[in-house]
């Protein structure tokens, strides 16, 4: 049968054109998003440009008194450096303790790659309100540490809750699974034979590591450290808790105003800016990913 | 500023120690590999000349890449010596042995160019930068790969990555060259292009080379001396034309080359294989394998008496397949059927199923092996 044969014998038949297929299978996730997504921020924009009396009933007059107290008190830019810094420090700090678990883990296989998978992923399973709670039990005054350190004759108890230093030490914990199945995923250009082919050039392990193993794991690096940062900036449950009502970071903030002094237009302005931080968050994670290639 | 390389033969293999008299440049000497419960090199003692190509031959699970692995460092020996000359290598991790390693999948640094590939491992040696730079110009006109210097290996065809990896192994003067598989990722053509361009390339520069491969073709074609193993052992060791003709076990007779495999009882310079007895060059007795190569048989359509050959059977061709430079027949002689090949000579010429023919070998072409009791 010829070419032009076959393409008369076609359009008689019912088909979709290709762009209609796509339009059509785009639909659902479109409507998803619009819904649950899109128009849900709007609204939080237009709520942050409402007038609000004290007690927090809504005037429905138009205002920018909140956005104008974000951006002239002080208090908001220390509380948007405080949340930038110690996500960041909580991200370092989750890559540093998951590089090496993630690293055995690719390296491993069979059923002890599963039992370890599981082990890896079973925290996920609980609420971190739970988990929160399972590290006040080991960080408080009289918790697992204090006890184990003041029978050893340790004097006084040491400080690890109700500051920076237990949220810090809890949210990296809590956020280690996502890093581990971040790194896990972007750990497919790493390959034994290219590890074996440098030490044989005569790379001692260290230098394998260092020219080999880290340039060909920063992919995974950057997503594990995008999703890390992206979750820590929005966490509130374990700061609230581990920081108890010390420690002062955007979403924390976001709940109290929206809660508990019921002022929701400082909320959605406050949430709008956490959104903000995602985007830039988000800007820098592709341009490294571009400039790996 | 940049020194122009006057000397373009400057990549030549450093000039070794002298081996010990009685031992190779490179001597296995007992060499194992244990896994709890699988024993994957048992024993393998094997000189290797400065300068030699040896390959490795055999099936896939004969131990010869983890011979090979053990080497280069990469396995850790249970047992036995890696001497290279006259230094005690076993105990040494791989990235002070010397040794470049090409692999079956390249292995090339994705990360890096082709130049900055080929520099890895003078870069780990701490060259001056000059000196790296005209090493890796060098290595690349050795391998013909000019003006891609900049590229990344995912930007290359199987072929030229190849090539990367050869570069990249030869440019630390090695002390050997190791080559996994080398050929096998690529498709036909390239490949017995590649295997001209390896050896030739090797033979320049005198560096003496190990070749893994399961391919006889490529052992046969590429190397000086090949090893030919099968379950961790060697089963024999000799040039390729020793193996070819002078096949010590059943294993290898069958492995190299095609060949008819009967079995039957030896009786001195004869052999029987059913009804059918068939003289041989030499002396056996008892139960034995009996092996005749396709190719050295000559299929006539003439009465057996006209033929030349020592041992001649008459027969009934069953089936005739064209391959091109090979016409290759099954023939019914009594209760035995032999696969017989003959060269095409020119068209027409094939011979029919059901013609009777006559076939005829030499004695010294009929290998008998005794059976092991």
């Amino acid at each position: 049968m010829t070419a032009s044969a076959t393409h008369a014998a076609l359009p008689e038949a019912p088909k979709l054109d290709g762009r209609a297929l796509i339009v059509m299978l785009l639909l659902p996730i479109t409507a998803v998003n619009l819904i649950g997504f899109i128009l849900p921020v709007v609204n939080l924009a237009m709520i942050s440009f409402m007038e609000v009396r004290s007690t927090g009933a809504m005037t429905g007059n138009w205002s920018f008194a909140k956005w104008q107290l974000v951006v002239t008190d002080p208090f908001y830019w220390e509380l948007l450096w405080n949340s930038v810094r110690t996500s960041l420090t909580i991200t370092l700090l989750t890559l540093l303790v998951s590089y090496p678990v993630a690293l055995y883990l690719h390296r491993s296989s069979g059923m002890w790659r599963s039992i370890l998978l599981v082990m890896v992923i079973s925290p996920l399973l609980l609420s971190a309100v739970v988990r929160t709670y399972g590290w006040i039990a080991i960080l408080s005054d009289r918790g697992l540490i204090n006890n184990g350190l003041m029978a050893l004759g340790f004097d006084g108890p040491l400080r690890l809750m109700f500051n920076l230093t237990g949220v810090v030490i809890g949210l990296t914990e809590i956020l280690m699974p996502y890093m581990i199945l971040a790194l896990l995923a972007g750990f497919g250009k790493l390959d034994s034979r290219v590890e074996e082919a440098a030490a044989t050039l005569g790379a001692s392990p260290f230098r394998v590591f260092w020219r080999v193993v880290l340039p060909l794991s920063l992919p995974g690096i950057a997503l594990g450290s995008l999703l890390t940062f992206v979750l820590a900036v929005s966490s509130f449950i374990t700061p609230k808790l581990l920081g108890g009502g010390r420690v002062f970071l955007l979403a924390t903030e976001v709940y109290d105003q929206a809660i508990v002094t019921l002022d929701w237009p400082l909320a959605a302005t406050l949430s709008i800016i956490v959104l903000v931080v995602f985007g830039v968050a988000l800007t820098i994670y592709s341009r490294v990913l571009k400039s790996l290639g | 500023m940049i020194h122009h390389a006057s000397t373009a033969t400057n990549i030549a293999a450093p000039l070794g120690n002298e081996a010990k008299p009685g031992h190779g440049f490179l001597s296995l000497q007992g060499l194992s590999k244990r896994y709890s419960e699988f024993v994957a090199v048992d024993a393998v003692d094997l000189d290797v000349n400065q300068g030699e190509f040896v390959s490795l031959l055999g099936p896939s699970g004969c131990g010869k890449t983890t011979t090979l692995r053990m080497i280069a460092g990469l396995v850790q020996a249970s047992g036995g010596r890696i001497v290279v000359a006259g230094r005690d290598l076993t105990a040494i991790p791989p990235f002070r042995r010397d040794m470049g390693l090409v692999f079956q999948s390249y292995a090339l640094f994705p990360h890096m160019s082709v130049a900055g590939n080929i520099a890895f491992g003078l870069e780990m040696r701490g060259l001056s930068r000059s000196e790296i730079s005209n090493r890796v110009t060098e290595a690349i006109a050795l391998v013909r790969l000019e003006g891609r210097e900049n590229r990344r290996p995912s930007e290359l065809s199987g072929g030229q990555q190849q090539r990367v990896a050869l570069a990249r192994a030869l440019v630390i003067r090695p002390s050997i060259l190791l080559l996994d598989e080398p050929l096998s990722n690529l498709d036909a053509k390239l490949r017995d292009e590649m295997r001209t361009e390896i050896r030739d390339i090797q033979r320049r520069l005198g560096t003496t080379a190990i070749f893994v491969t399961h391919d006889q073709d490529e052992a046969l074609t590429m190397s000086d001396r090949v090893v030919v193993m099968n379950h961790g052992r060697i089963e024999q060791t000799g040039t390729p034309e020793d193996l070819y003709e002078r096949p010590r076990t059943p294993f290898v007779a069958s492995f190299v080359g095609r060949t008819n495999r009967f079995s039957g009882t030896a009786l001195g310079r004869s052999v029987k294989l059913g009804d059918t007895l068939v003289h041989s060059a030499t002396e056996a007795n008892g139960p034995a394998d009996v092996m005749i190569r396709p190719h050295r048989i000559t299929i006539s359509t003439g009465s057996a008496a006209a033929s030349g050959g020592q041992n001649t059977l008459s027969g009934i061709v069953r089936r005739m397949t064209y391959a091109g430079n090979l016409l290759q027949y099954d023939v019914l002689a009594g209760d035995l059927t032999f696969q017989v090949e003959e060269a095409t000579l020119g068209s027409g010429r094939a011979l029919a199923p059901g013609t009777t023919v006559t076939l005829s070998w030499s004695a010294q072409d009929t290998l008998v092996f005794e059976a092991k009791p």
